[in-house]
């Protein structure tokens, strides 16, 4: 079964890489942007499905990604992949800064206080018009590059499932998972809680900051309502519950699911998309809290690995 | 910096502020009864208001009803409608983890917008009332605003008589005091979250009703006051009903008078920043709230 | 000359608004003894374990664990100087399984650590539940499992609240004998426990408090002649 499962994987991985040899552009294009969603869901996976402190603003990471490797692109002349790094690269010096104080609140004061810097994020940008292009965007000049970035965007999918992976799997990772279980008691049993959220945290934030900067240069265009979208952190959240959070495979599920049905079904009814989508998550939260592999995993017993 | 701030500035600016967090306080008590009374926090709170501002503009555009009678026909209305979400989807997470009411109430709150898009489309809408200002010594007061704040406050007040004084005020109280202890001594929780929510959304309606001869009317407009109203809850310390009061009023002012410094687009910012430092360094609220 | 005790609470006080939950406390342990703290509920017992394991902040007097302040540290920070604890509401990890429960709280070798969490498991007989979630045991069963977790950090001091509720007659015998048997080891283990066969049949000094205030300090036979706390339980 594990074998089989292996196999599959190294085959679809192998599948995923001559993809773009033989695919059209839409199909590159829609490819990167679900390679996107998963690194963005995953990503949410690990300070929320891990440590159980409800991230309700992670897209500043991504929008501080985006703007920070926009910078550098358009302004100073650096290549998109250096920038896209040192998209998370920003993103991770933000994460530190606000995490020590804003994880030290809890529940939904902690949610709610990454909403609120999610604003701010959003407010300053627009405020320093002379570096960020103000309200009206930051242009990108550069030709196309979507093979590329499909490759940078599935590294990145690929990066942080490895990292949660590497976590869920380990002892290491368990540690993690006792602040979402009971924080007083891994206190009492010597585990520096305050250390470890701050590091999940900071996992968190690096790879959507990458793929901020990678979704900066690949769309061409970013404006602050864009990057620093509530949507997209609900999207990432409804994603990550709906495969199931705090699993590996988990959020990779229900990403692939949700985005395969928004850009197939949905995208055909513009009109009501915020109703269906509203729907499915009322669907999700009331009916299925613990997500496709959340079930699977209590019903027969599978280990969180799956 | 060439921008001289007069006094007259000042105290208009305070006054302002005072006239703005009045309809906050309102808003918000209703926020903060959901809080206090469930432990939820309902993001569709600012939804419900927006839909009372269309209550108005629609009785006031078709029937020609007057704004501030249309209280009268949006607050039982926000009243049925919030019933009804409590019933159906809310009461499910009431004891869930804080990611399963967010959310729900998100969806909802997605939901409703788009269908007001689809009802009464995108377009910006306003209620051509009461134009023009009473005059007062070098202060000038938008007729609308003085009047809006006359009814917020007037309803914040009876809101709060009511929690003080009636029975199912006093009922309500003891349950955000503790759910346990309410129901040992008798009280139906599951009515009197039915009730709270209910009344909660009246109050939003109310401040939407009265925000719509001051505001343009459209679909999004809600989610700012979700917002603030969480703002002026953690202000205020949660559950603490008088807080909100208060809460809301100093909002009204921090808002109005970084305002004078700042551009407005930053000053939303600061109302932000001012609730993560909050949150930060009075986490049970300015004011005082009781610790979980 | 007397070795120094390894624990010493001087003059603690914990206030929660006007409830003076612990009252100028002092207590001294020696090492390699297990000593009962007793009294009525709301005596103040929870709260003095929480003031020396560093989750409440006592507000007056201090706490030294062999021989350094301790007061003021965060829990972690106790924890790693050799103070394990369990607590009166059970605390597991309800979706960690029984084993990970265990192997999460230690540090160092990966193997050695297992091998000792599956030897302690099949001490207090979960063996056979080791991947089982520790949310889906019984409640007695989560009692035995977060009494071996604090086994699994090897403290010198050990702090148990209420360890005997809930666990049956015949475990209830062998959890006893793993007690004395800890003692026998060199542990120092402080106990609140309202059975007082239990107290009294453990312990070599046992604490009384009554309202947040020590009233007595004896042994278990002395205590329970003293008049003092004859009063505290059956009223005034
Ligand atoms: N976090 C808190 N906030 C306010 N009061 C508290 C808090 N914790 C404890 N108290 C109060 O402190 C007093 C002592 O409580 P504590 O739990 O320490 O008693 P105890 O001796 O462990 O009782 P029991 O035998 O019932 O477990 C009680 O009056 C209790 O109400
Ligand atoms: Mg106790």
């Amino acid at each position: 079964m594990k074998r089989a499962f292996q196999v599959g994987l190294a085959v679809l991985l192998f599948g995923l890489a001559l993809y773009p040899t033989m695919a059209s552009g839409y199909g590159i294009r829609f490819m990167l942007q679900l390679f996107m969603w998963v690194a963005l869901a995953q990503s949410w996976n690990l300070i929320s499905g891990l440590t159980g402190y409800v991230s309700f603003g992670h897209v500043a990471f991504f929008g501080t990604g985006a703007y920070a490797a926009g910078i550098l692109v358009t302004t100073h002349g650096w290549h998109w992949v250096p920038a896209s790094l040192a998209g998370g690269v920003a993103a991770v010096i933000l994460a530190l800064l606000i995490g020590y104080p804003c994880l030290r609140l809890k529940g939904p004061y902690f949610a709610i206080s990454m909403l609120g810097l999610n604003e701010v994020m959003r407010v300053l940008v627009s405020y320093f018009e002379g570096l960020t292009g103000g309200g009206s965007g930051l242009s990108f000049p550069t030709q196309p590059a979507s093979v590329q970035i499909y490759y940078a965007m599935a590294l990145s999918a690929l990066a942080v499932t490895g990292a949660a992976y590497f976590i869920i799997t380990s002892r290491f990772g368990l540690k993690f998972m006792t602040i979402r279980e009971d924080e007083v008691a891994a206190e009492a049993m010597g585990i520096d809680t305050a250390r470890y959220k701050l590091g999940a945290f900071v996992l968190s934030a690096f790879v959507p900051g990458v793929v901020g900067g990678l979704f900066a240069r690949d769309t061409g265009y970013i404006e602050p309502i864009s990057v620093f979208a509530l949507i997209i952190t609900i999207t990432m959240i409804v994603m990550a519950l709906f495969g199931g959070k705090g699993t590996v495979w988990g959020p990779v599920l229900g990403a692939v699911t949700l985005f395969v049905l928004q850009e197939l079904v949905w995208a055909r009814f513009l009109f009501f998309y915020q109703i269906l989508f509203g729907a499915i998550i009322v669907v999700v939260v009331l009916l299925m809290p613990r997500g496709i592999l959340g079930v699977l995993q209590q019903r027969y017993h599978l280990p969180r690995t799956i | 910096m060439n921008v001289v701030i007069t006094p007259a500035m000042v105290g208009q600016v305070v006054i302002s502020g005072l006239l703005a967090g009045a309809l906050y306080s309102l808003v918000a008590l209703g926020l903060a009864l959901i809080f206090g009374v469930m432990r939820v926090i309902n993001i569709a709170h600012g939804t419900i208001l927006m839909l009372g501002a269309y209550t108005t503009f629609w009785s006031f555009h078709i029937l020609g009803l007057n704004p501030y009678l249309s209280l009268l026909v949006s607050m039982p209305l926000m009243f049925l409608l919030g019933v009804l979400l409590q019933r159906t989807f809310v009461r499910r997470v009431v004891d869930a983890p804080e990611l399963s009411s967010l959310l729900l109430t998100f969806g909802i709150s997605i939901a409703l917008v788009n269908m007001a898009q689809l009802a009464f489309t995108s377009d910006l809408r306003s209620v051509e009332f009461l134009t023009g200002a009473f005059l007062l010594g070098p202060f000038a007061f938008s007729k609308s605003r003085v009047i809006s704040f006359a009814f917020a406050v007037t309803l914040s007040l009876f809101a709060f008589w009511f929690l003080q004084r009636t029975k199912l005020g006093k009922a309500i109280r003891a349950t955000s005091q503790s759910r346990e202890v309410a129901m040992v001594c008798g009280i139906n929780v599951q009515r009197i979250h039915l009730y709270s929510f209910g009344i909660a959304s009246a109050l939003s309606a109310a401040g939407g009703s009265l925000v719509a001869v001051m505001v343009a009317i459209q679909p999004e407009m809600g989610q700012v006051y979700t917002f603030k109203s969480f703002l002026v809850i953690v202000l205020g310390g949660a559950g603490n009903y008088p807080g909100a009061l208060l809460g809301g009023m100093l909002l009204g002012l921090v808002e109005q008078l970084s305002s004078l410094f700042l551009t407005t687009q930053v000053s939303e910012a600061v109302a932000y920043l001012l609730l993560v430092l909050v949150l930060l360094l009075r986490p049970t609220g300015l004011l005082g709230g009781r610790s979980t | 000359m007397q070795t120094r005790p390894i624990l010493e609470v001087s003059g603690v006080t914990k206030r929660f608004g006007g409830v003076t939950a612990v009252n100028r406390c002092s207590l001294s342990l020696a090492r390699g003894k297990i000593y009962g703290l007793i009294g009525p509920n709301g005596s103040g017992k929870t709260t003095l374990f929480n003031c020396i394991t560093g989750l409440e902040r006592r507000d007056e007097g201090e706490v030294r664990f062999k021989g350094g302040r301790i007061d003021g540290l965060k829990p972690h920070q106790v924890a790693r100087r050799g103070i394990g604890r369990t607590f009166q509401i059970i605390r597991v990890f309800p979706e960690l399984t029984a084993l990970e429960n265990l192997l999460v709280v230690t540090q160092g070798p990966f193997e050695a650590a297992r091998r000792r969490a599956e030897e302690l498991l099949r001490f207090v007989t979960l063996d056979r539940l080791q991947n089982e979630y520790a949310g889906n045991l019984s409640y007695g069963q989560q009692k035995l499992l977060e009494f071996v977790r604090v086994l699994m950090t090897d403290p010198e001091l050990i702090l148990l609240d209420e360890p005997a509720a809930g666990v049956n007659p015949t475990l209830l015998n062998e959890l006893l004998a793993a007690i004395t048997g800890l003692r026998d080891q060199g542990k120092t283990i402080l106990i609140v426990e309202h059975d007082m066969k239990v107290v009294m049949g453990l312990s070599e000094t046992i604490f009384v408090l009554d309202y947040g205030e020590k009233i007595a300090e004896g042994p278990p036979g002395v205590i329970q002649a003293d008049a003092r706390v004859i009063e505290a339980y059956f009223g005034r």
